[in-house]
C-alpha cells in the first residue's frame, strides 16, 4: 500500500503525529469556543455588544443556580472570556493553563446542566445563543467537549514535560 | 523552532476567524425566515385585542405564549407579569399581549383558555386571568374551574361570561387556535415563552420565565434607546 508523504514523514519523526493531533485538537476546541462567544454577541440579524448580557443573563438564571448579582456578573463577562479562551486555545498560548480552564468551566457547564436536568428545568442551554433546548444531546455534546479539553490539556502536559526531558 | 511554526499556524487562524466574524458584521443585517425573533409585532398582532393591555402605542411591546394550567406560567405572571402590569403597563410604557398556547399534557388548559377568551370579549381579561393563575392549584386538579375562580369573579359576572361563552364557543375556539398556530409557526416549544418588540424588532427571551429585575433592566434599557 502506498503511504503519502506527509504520513511517512509523520512517522519517521517521534512525537510527531501526536503534535499533530493535538494542533487539531486544540483548534478544533478554539472554534467551537469562538462560536460560543459569537452567537452570545450576534444573533437575530445584529451584534448585541451593549444590550448581550440582558438575554444572556436570563438565560443563566433559568438554571436557578446562582444568585442575581453573579448571575448578572456572569452574564457580562463569559462571552469575552469563551473568546480568549478560543483565541488562545487557536493560538496555542499557555496551553496547558489554557486546557485546563477550558476543561474546569466545561466541567462546570455539565455540573449545572446535569443539575437542571434532574430538577426537572425546562430551559434552554444558554449555549451557542438562546435557542437551543437543554437536552440529553447537549449533555452528550458538552461531555465530548469536555473529554477533547482533557485531551488538550494532558497532550500539552505530556509535551513540554517530553521537552524538558530530551537534552537540547 | 517547532513550537514558534505552530503559534504562527495558530496566529494565522485566528486572524482569519477574526476577519470572518468582521465580515458578517459589515454585511446588512437580516434575519432568518421563520425564525421566532423574524416577525415584527405589527406582522403577528392579529386581531385578539381584547387579550391585552395597555396602550397600543406603547414603545415596548411584550407577547407572552401562556398555558394557564402550566406551573411556571403562573409562577412567571405572579412573580414578573403582575409588576410590569403595574409598573410599565399602566404607565403606557408597554403593550401587553396574551396568546393562548394550551399544551396538550394540560387537560383543562384549554377550558381555561376559553374562559379567558370570553371574558376578554366581555373586558374581564385582567381579572379572570389573576383568577386562573391565583387558584390554578385548586382547579388543575379537578378541573372545576368556575369554582375555584369564584371567589375573584361575581356570580353575575361570572353567568355573563359563560353565557357569552356558549353562545360564541366557535369563535372563541377559533381564537385559541389563531394563537396556537402563530406559536407553532413561531417556533413556541414551551411556555411561558415571551416576545420583546421595541423599534420594529422582536426578540425572543429564554423560555420558561423571567425574573422581574433581569426583565426590568431590559425593559428600562429597551425604553432608554
Amino acid at each position: 500500500m502506498a503511504t503519502s508523504p506527509a504520513v511517512s514523514e509523520l512517522s519517521r519523526r517521534p512525537g510527531a503525529l501526536p503534535g499533530a493531533l493535538l494542533i487539531l485538537g486544540r483548534v478544533a476546541l478554539g472554534l467551537i469556543f469562538l462560536y460560543a462567544a459569537y452567537a452570545k454577541l450576534y444573533f437575530d440579524g445584529g451584534w448585541h455588544l451593549r444590550d448581550y448580557h440582558f438575554l444572556f443573563a436570563m438565560a443563566i438564571d433559568s438554571y436557578k443556580m446562582l444568585p442575581l448579582p453573579v448571575v448578572e456578573w456572569m452574564a457580562w463577562i463569559l462571552p469575552w472570556f469563551e473568546l480568549a479562551l478560543g483565541a488562545l486555545l487557536i493560538a496555542g498560548v499557555g496551553l496547558r493553563w489554557t486546557g485546563s480552564i477550558t476543561s474546569a468551566l466545561l466541567l462546570a457547564f455539565i455540573g449545572a446542566m446535569t443539575r437542571a436536568k434532574i430538577l426537572g428545568l425546562e430551559i434552554n442551554c444558554g449555549c451557542f445563543g438562546n435557542n437551543e433546548k437543554l437536552g440529553t444531546a447537549t449533555l452528550i455534546r458538552d461531555s465530548s467537549l469536555l473529554v477533547l479539553a482533557l485531551a488538550v490539556t494532558i497532550g500539552a502536559f505530556l509535551i513540554r514535560k517530553r521537552r524538558a526531558a530530551t537534552p537540547s | 523552532m517547532k513550537s514558534r511554526r505552530i503559534s504562527r499556524i495558530g496566529i494565522f487562524l485566528f486572524v482569519a476567524i477574526v476577519a470572518a466574524m468582521s465580515g458578517v458584521s459589515a454585511r446588512p443585517q437580516t434575519k432568518t425566515p421563520g425564525s421566532a425573533a423574524a416577525k415584527p409585532i405589527s406582522a403577528t398582532a392579529g386581531s385578539t385585542n381584547a387579550k391585552a393591555l395597555g396602550s397600543k402605542n406603547a414603545p415596548v411591546t411584550i407577547e407572552v405564549f401562556e398555558d394557564f394550567e402550566c406551573p411556571a406560567c403562573r409562577n412567571f405572571f405572579q412573580t414578573s407579569l403582575k409588576q410590569v402590569v403595574e409598573n410599565y403597563v399602566n404607565t403606557g410604557k408597554v403593550y401587553l399581549i396574551h396568546r393562548d398556547f394550551p399544551l396538550e399534557m394540560h387537560p383543562y388548559a384549554r377550558q381555561a383558555a376559553r374562559l379567558a377568551n370570553a371574558a376578554a370579549d366581555l373586558g374581564q381579561f385582567e381579572t379572570v386571568e389573576r383568577a386562573l393563575f391565583d387558584t390554578q392549584d385548586k382547579w388543575s386538579t379537578n378541573g372545576k374551574i368556575e369554582d375555584a375562580i369564584a371567589p375573584s369573579v361575581p356570580a353575575a359576572q361570572m353567568k355573563k361570561i359563560r353565557d357569552y361563552q356558549a353562545a360564541h364557543i366557535e369563535e372563541i375556539n377559533a381564537s385559541i387556535e389563531r394563537d396556537r398556530a402563530m406559536g407553532v409557526q413561531r417556533n413556541v416549544n414551551q411556555t411561558p415563552t415571551i416576545y420583546v418588540t421595541s423599534r420594529g424588532k422582536t426578540e425572543a427571551l429564554p423560555g420558561g420565565g423571567v425574573d422581574y429585575k433581569l426583565l426590568k433592566q431590559y425593559l428600562d434599557f429597551l425604553l432608554r434607546q
